[in-house]
């Protein structure tokens, strides 16, 4: 009797288990709505892995990766890398290192503190002082507030760049005493509702936006590492917009109605040269040879064979917009491969057996190292470089490192010829990559890439005034006649192509912009419903 | 039976000691620089050479390995095993708040996994060499032969995107979200478990004792489950065992596609970022697992097998 009663318990907490999980889906279906309520406007975004870190001063949840829409920074950085106000009105350079920001008036943080200079210093600047001054040079002495809604800023070194670099997504503007980690406040178009830590973030309109609130009620970000589960979500409908989609799946998700939208290049394909390598990685530090390898390669046959049409053939490493008027100035080196035999020729490089070129008894042997985003991002290049490098007598093995981390390592330790990379601009500082990248500029170039890669001079005369130079005109042309050395003059860096963020977007989805990098995405003027 | 269980946890002080100072030195000798990774995260751009030394001094990497090594050991002993590189919150605390997420995968998977095999595995020595236990071995061969991140994108692809029937990743949609990732984490070592189920049941079949049930008159499918099954499962538990090893491993890469957030995904994480803390304390966690499951394993040969006792030679032998 008493089992009986426990088998039909049993069935009853089973059934009632059953029925709350199947509700828990959501659907509300009151059959005696009268009236229809206008649906909500409820957007999901799939990104990649969460970056947020929610502890420490350097705390980034909702700043980027991705940017939430949260926070505002005081200029905007365009599609094509122009510089737009978003919460300074105006700007002004006071020589010979100070910046005047003129705060726009009204804004309020989400929390309803007002926007002010006070704020401004404490929020953005004071915090890049903190973490060393970072790019913006910021020491803890460097903001002085005028009035209200003016202030001052001086780097503590001559930091003339400053407006081009202050549009990167990471210098938000976030409220005073406000935990970052915690509780994100800022004054964009959607304020924090809540953070799973690997699941997703959502945000929702915020009412009192000082500009046109945003379209969407709620905006939700979710979280797929695996680059063919995002895109598998986005096709099922689970999501609306996806971040990063892999290349070789645009074709089929058109076919499903997806949409693919282009944005301007704001990233390139390079292959940079190891300059200073010893044997047997020393092959590269002759100019020559780098030469025979960059005429040896087929961009526009990468481009419309491997990359699916999804790039362009530019070779700058610096987007055509951030260079204006001085883009042309690289030309790159154009495919050629009598021109490359040719040099190789000269140069003493005889084939040999196997129809591999040998030079005193040395194969013309090199390693590509591919690794950055991942080498996942970037197969099948290697192959398509190998393959055109072996018809002018060039053998290519091909090192995949696992990660970013040890394709890194491969540099410090200069365990390669030639390294594979997809760097994106994310500011609109013309000398952004080449700084980071290849310059001996000890204040702002990465030091792994600066032992391998720097060109010397020309090169490091050229970048050394981007720095100090108020004029962007200047700066832009300094900057492309150092790139036209590097690229087609010296070949220190071998340009593939210009590539962008790939997004795809149902078709439902209304006003999305697709930017050349995923962190300056807004989300202010989406919708969903038919055009 | 306790002193045999002291006797193992006491073996556990010098196997956790050395187990420890193996993690310390494969993390250490990983190619990447951990100072590195972090002051990318910070600047977000590669470091210069003194953020760079910032770096190392901030995450105590300037200093020689066998000081790094003993005031880790210093610390884990006091149940501190230090903050992480990426979130710098305590390590113990990141992998205690993830854990309740791997279990919700792996311990339903362990029983589907278990409950499959069972079945396949009788039903493939039931049915020895007739159609049913051909087609079911290839079917399991083809199991335990395919990658899990393969078919948990096979599954995604059916039951998501084509079928609509559950989500293609993550929790929101409760109790359905859990369904597909189970599924994938279990079928390879269900696969590999059945197989191994029916070769011992086999085995067993052909006893003497199961001839004498079967001239008996026992009925077959009591001489399967009453003398054969229970008389085999010693090697299964132990099979069962070492699976749950496997599953635990299985997790990253399955908590990676369906963008789970439990011990995998932290795991991967903390490769990718370098994270030498949280690398090293995952490491020596799944290590703990592995050993309390051996333990628990061995223990129970005597519930399942009263001629065993654990510990004695002499009648540990069948």
């Amino acid at each position: 009797m008493i089992r009986a009663l426990h088998r039909r318990l049993l069935v009853v907490v089973v059934l009632a288990l059953l029925a709350a999980a199947c509700s828990s889906d959501g659907g509300d279906g009151g059959a005696g709505d009268a009236a229809q309520p206008a649906p909500r406007q409820e957007l999901t975004v799939g990104v990649t892995q969460d970056q947020y870190t929610t502890d420490g001063p350097q705390a980034s949840l909702g700043v980027a990766g991705p940017n939430a829409n949260i926070y505002e920074t005081l200029l905007y950085m365009g599609p094509n890398f122009e510089i737009k106000p978003m919460l300074a009105e105006r700007w002004e350079f006071r020589a010979p290192n100070t910046f005047r920001f003129f705060l726009r008036r009204g804004v309020k943080f989400h929390d309803g503190q007002p926007l002010n200079a006070q704020a401004v210093k404490v929020g953005v600047f004071d915090r890049a002082a903190a973490a060393g001054g970072l790019t913006l040079k910021a020491g803890p002495e460097s903001t002085v507030v005028v009035d209200e809604y003016t202030l001052d800023f001086t780097p503590k070194i001559p930091n003339l760049r400053l407006f081009e670099q202050i549009v990167h997504a990471s210098y938000p503007v976030i409220a005073p005493n406000s935990e970052v980690g915690k509780k994100p406040v800022g004054t964009g178009p959607f304020r924090f509702v809540e953070y799973v830590a690997k699941e997703r973030i959502v945000v929702e309109r915020n009412p009192d936006y000082w500009g046109t609130p945003a379209i969407l009620d709620k905006l939700s970000f979710r979280f797929y590492p695996d680059s063919s589960a995002r895109r598998l979500a986005l096709e099922a409908g689970e999501i609306d917009v996806a971040f990063d989609i892999p290349r070789a799946d645009v074709k089929s998700l058109k076919a499903t109605g997806v949409n693919v939208p282009a944005s301007p290049v704001g990233g390139y394909q390079v292959l940079f040269a190891d300059l200073t390598g010893k044997a047997p990685y020393d092959l590269m530090a002759d100019v020559n040879l780098r030469k025979a390898v960059a005429y040896a390669i087929d961009r526009r046959a990468l481009i419309s064979g491997v990359l699916d049409g999804l790039a362009t053939p530019d070779q700058s490493m610096v987007p055509s917009p951030a260079l204006g008027a001085h883009a042309s100035v690289v030309k790159g080196i154009q495919f050629d491969v009598a021109q490359s035999r040719r040099i190789l020729d000269d140069a003493g490089w005889r084939v040999g057996s196997g129809g591999i070129r040998e030079k005193d008894g040395r194969q013309l042997k090199l390693v590509l190292v591919s690794g950055f985003p991942s080498a996942e991002v970037l197969r099948p290049i290697p192959a398509f470089v190998q393959a055109q490098l072996k018809t002018v007598g060039i053998d290519v093995t091909i090192d995949e490192r696992p990660d970013s981390a040890s394709f890194r390592d491969r540099i410090r330790l200069k365990e390669g010829d030639l390294f594979l990379e997809q760097r994106s601009q994310n500011d609109a500082d013309p000398s952004f990559l080449p700084v980071v990248f290849m310059s001996d500029i000890s204040e702002g170039g990465a030091a792994p890439y600066q032992a391998a890669f720097n060109p010397g001079q020309p090169f490091n005369g050229l970048l050394r005034s981007t720095l100090t130079e108020a004029s962007i005109d200047k700066v832009q042309a300094s900057v492309a006649q150092a790139m036209r050395n590097a690229v087609d003059e010296q070949a220190t860096v071998i340009g593939l192509a210009g590539v962008y963020p790939i997004y795809g977007v149902r078709s439902n989805v209304q006003g999305f912009v697709a930017h050349p990098t995923t962190q300056n995405v807004l989300f202010g003027t989406v919708r969903i419903g038919k055009a | 039976m306790k002193r045999y269980v002291l006797r193992r946890l006491a073996v556990l002080i010098p196997t956790l000691l050395g187990m420890s100072f193996l993690v310390f030195s494969v993390a250490s000798l990983t190619p990447g620089d951990p100072a590195e990774e972090y002051a990318q995260r910070v600047s977000d751009r590669p470091p210069t050479e003194e953020q760079l030394r910032l770096a190392r001094q901030e995450l105590r990497l300037d200093r020689p390995f066998v000081v790094q090594y003993v005031s880790w050991v210093g610390h884990a002993l006091r149940g501190d095993l230090g903050k992480s590189f990426f979130t710098r919150r305590p390590v113990v605390d990141e992998i205690l708040h993830r854990i309740p997420f791997t279990l919700q995968l792996a311990v339903p998977a362990a029983l589907l996994s278990l409950l499959l095999a069972v079945a396949v595995g009788t039903l493939c020595a039931f049915y020895r060499n007739r159609l049913v236990d051909q087609v079911v071995r290839i079917l399991s061969l083809a199991g335990a032969s395919m990658p899990s991140f393969w078919l948990a994108l096979i599954l995604i692809i059916l039951f998501s995107v084509r079928l609509h029937i559950f989500p293609v990743a993550g929790r929101q949609a409760g109790l359905s979200s859990v369904v597909l990732p189970v599924i994938a984490l279990s079928l390879p070592s269900a696969a590999v478990l059945g197989r191994f189920i029916r070769s011992t049941l086999l085995e067993v079949l052909g006893e003497d004792y199961i001839r004498t049930a079967r001239s008996k008159g026992v009925r077959e499918v009591s001489v399967l489950s009453r003398h054969a099954l229970r008389n085999s499962l010693v090697p299964v538990v132990t099979a069962f065992g070492t699976s749950l090893g496997h599953l635990l491993a299985g997790t990253v890469v399955i908590e990676s596609i369906f963008a789970w957030p439990g011990l995998g995904t932290l795991t991967l994480d903390a490769i990718r970022h370098r994270d030498y803390p949280m690398l090293q304390a995952f490491i020596l966690f799944s290590g703990l697992v592995v050993i309390a499951i051996n333990l628990i394993v061995d223990v129970s040969y005597a519930a399942i097998d009263p001629r065993i006792r654990p510990g004695r030679r002499s009648s540990a032998t069948r």
